[in-house]
């Protein structure tokens, strides 16, 4: 079989977003919001001549756990949890405690904004959002007398049902996605859901819940993923990792998961699929019947694509099968790139019968 | 219905004997089709075939053929392929490909469905594997009847000649 694991390489090199670490505009950015936080609390406390709320940052979401891919249609943005050293129980409304970040960052940029699950600074250029950093706010585990972090859920105007504490283990889950392989398997686990997630960049409207949340995806394929690789050297115990056969395990086993569910009379055919921690929620609950149809759909043509890829002779057909799926990013190399150079051929005349 | 309408018009894949395969893709196979001899006016014809050794592994892509020429003779039952003006297309595919469009040997048609190389055909290859100057272990021979594309594979150095299977 042809090889077509550099062209994969070289799409995920192509894709992928390195960390914090790596990428100083967002630390940039994500330091600058986190002084002007401590700052706007500093002050916003000290006018009520009130203690400053203490608090912990972390980072989470997918540059934690280094799954992030650069954006096709959207902006970049970079997640960010805030512990704040409060039981929750003292605060029945967790918006009051949103407020305080939202009132600490309002005027930073043009647009800060109360979501229902993290307050969103936007930065903007020439008209469109270019970056934006979502802070996720937490009563710290430390404080709470059941020794568990909640997420403050709700927005400025919600009614009261809609604003609660929800348990959540943030930190718990980026530390089970980082740990469940390690070394190259885990390299090539994060590969795989960097492929999906492009694959939903270039193959679903970014409205609604009409694409698969890029969480959704990660779990999904730390449910599924088995590293896929073929021992080349014995002796030097030396391994060639095959991402096409990754991909296509957790491909298959994601649509052979769809199930049929049945409630008050209807039915719909969903895949469903839990976060391994609390608060352990479907994280596709939000997409309609009729998105999951469509989801499932697109897994089916993803199937197709790797399934032609795979069963290709000429890589540079195999490459434009895989392109026309994962998009430009997806290299398709020339003709004389794929095959040996050889020498001078002379023919002879010929008689045939 | 005429007998070529079994003929495929998809790609073709022949599996080699010591692993790997052989692509004839679509459009070779288009251009072939005009010759096919499906009327008892249609003379034998034929041309070289070239194409890539894929690399890190046994496969091989047909990318090219060249067409009867100038200078080649053909009948109802036979094909003389004249070396001059096939070797100036090998020469220039060569070139074009940074060196990686190779010869890598002839096809001809037969008027019959399933075709089955003749006495002439087979001391043809034979004489071509020992005679032709190429850069590799085999070369390949295809004949194109009227229901079936076959594909025999011929090795130089133990003067052998093996009928290909489709996968």
């Amino acid at each position: 079989m042809a090889d077509i694991q550099k062209y994969f390489t070289k799409f995920h090199e192509a894709i992928k977003l390195k960390r914090f670490e790596e990428n100083s505009t967002l630390v940039e950015k994500r330091d600058i919001i986190l002084n002007k936080l401590a700052a706007g609390l500093k002050k916003n406390f000290e006018d009520k001549d009130e203690s400053v709320p203490k608090y912990n940052w972390f980072n989470q979401g997918s540059y934690e756990m280094g799954t992030g891919i650069k954006p096709i249609n959207s902006d970049y943005d970079i997640d960010v949890g805030i512990s704040f050293k409060i039981a929750k129980d003292d605060y029945s409304d967790p918006v009051d405690v949103k407020k305080w970040v939202y009132e600490a960052l309002v005027g930073h940029t043009k647009r800060v904004e109360v979501r229902r699950p993290c307050v969103t600074v936007f930065y903007q250029k020439e008209g469109e959002t270019e970056y934006h950093v979502d802070l996720a706010v937490y009563s710290d585990e430390e404080c709470n007398s059941d020794g568990k972090k909640y997420l403050a859920k709700g927005k400025l105007n919600s009614s009261s049902n809609n604003k609660v504490w929800d348990h959540s283990e943030p930190c718990k889950l980026t530390n089970l996605i980082n740990d469940h392989y390690s070394g190259d398997d885990h390299k090539q686990f994060v590969r795989v859901v960097r492929y999906l997630k492009r694959w939903k960049d270039n193959n679903f409207k970014i409205d609604g819940n009409a694409a698969p949340i890029g969480i959704g995806l990660t779990i999904t394929s730390y449910d599924y993923y088995t590293p896929k690789k073929d021992l080349v050297d014995v002796f030097a115990n030396k391994y060639n990792y095959n991402d096409l056969s990754a991909l296509k395990n957790v491909v298959i086993r994601m649509i052979s998961c769809f199930a049929t569910y049945y409630d008050n009379g209807t039915s719909s055919e969903r895949l469903k699929t839990y976060l391994p921690v609390e608060p352990r929620c479907d994280v596709f609950e939000k997409m309609t019947d009729n998105q999951m149809a469509d989801f499932k759909k697109q897994l089916n043509a993803l199937l197709d694509a790797l399934n032609i890829a795979e069963d290709e002779v000429d890589p540079v057909a195999a490459c434009e099968s895989l392109q026309k799926i994962f998009g430009d990013d997806f290299p398709v190399p020339e003709k004389s790139d794929t095959a040996q150079k050889k020498g001078p051929a002379i023919i002879t005349s010929s008689a045939s019968a | 219905m005429s007998v070529t309408d079994n003929l495929p018009t998809n790609q073709i894949v022949y599996l080699r004997p010591k692993g790997g395969r052989v692509l004839i893709p679509e459009v070779i196979l288009a251009s072939i089709a005009p010759y096919v001899q499906n009327s008892w006016n249609k003379p034998e014809a034929g041309g070289v075939i070239m194409g890539r050794y894929i690399k890190d592994c046994e496969d091989i892509v047909v990318d090219k053929i060249t067409l009867p020429m100038l200078g080649d003779k053909s009948g109802r039952f036979s094909f003389f392929r004249n070396k001059k003006s096939h070797q100036k297309v090998i020469d220039h595919e060569w070139e074009a490909s940074n060196y990686t469009c190779t010869y890598l040997g002839g096809w001809h048609t037969h008027p019959e469905p399933v075709p089955t190389p003749s006495f002439v055909d087979k001391n043809d290859w034979k004489r071509n594997m020992k005679q032709d100057f190429f850069d590799s272990n085999c070369l390949f021979f295809m004949i194109v009847g009227t229901a079936e594309i076959r594909l025999w594979e011929g090795n130089k150095h133990k003067n052998s000649l093996t009928a290909l299977n489709r996968i």
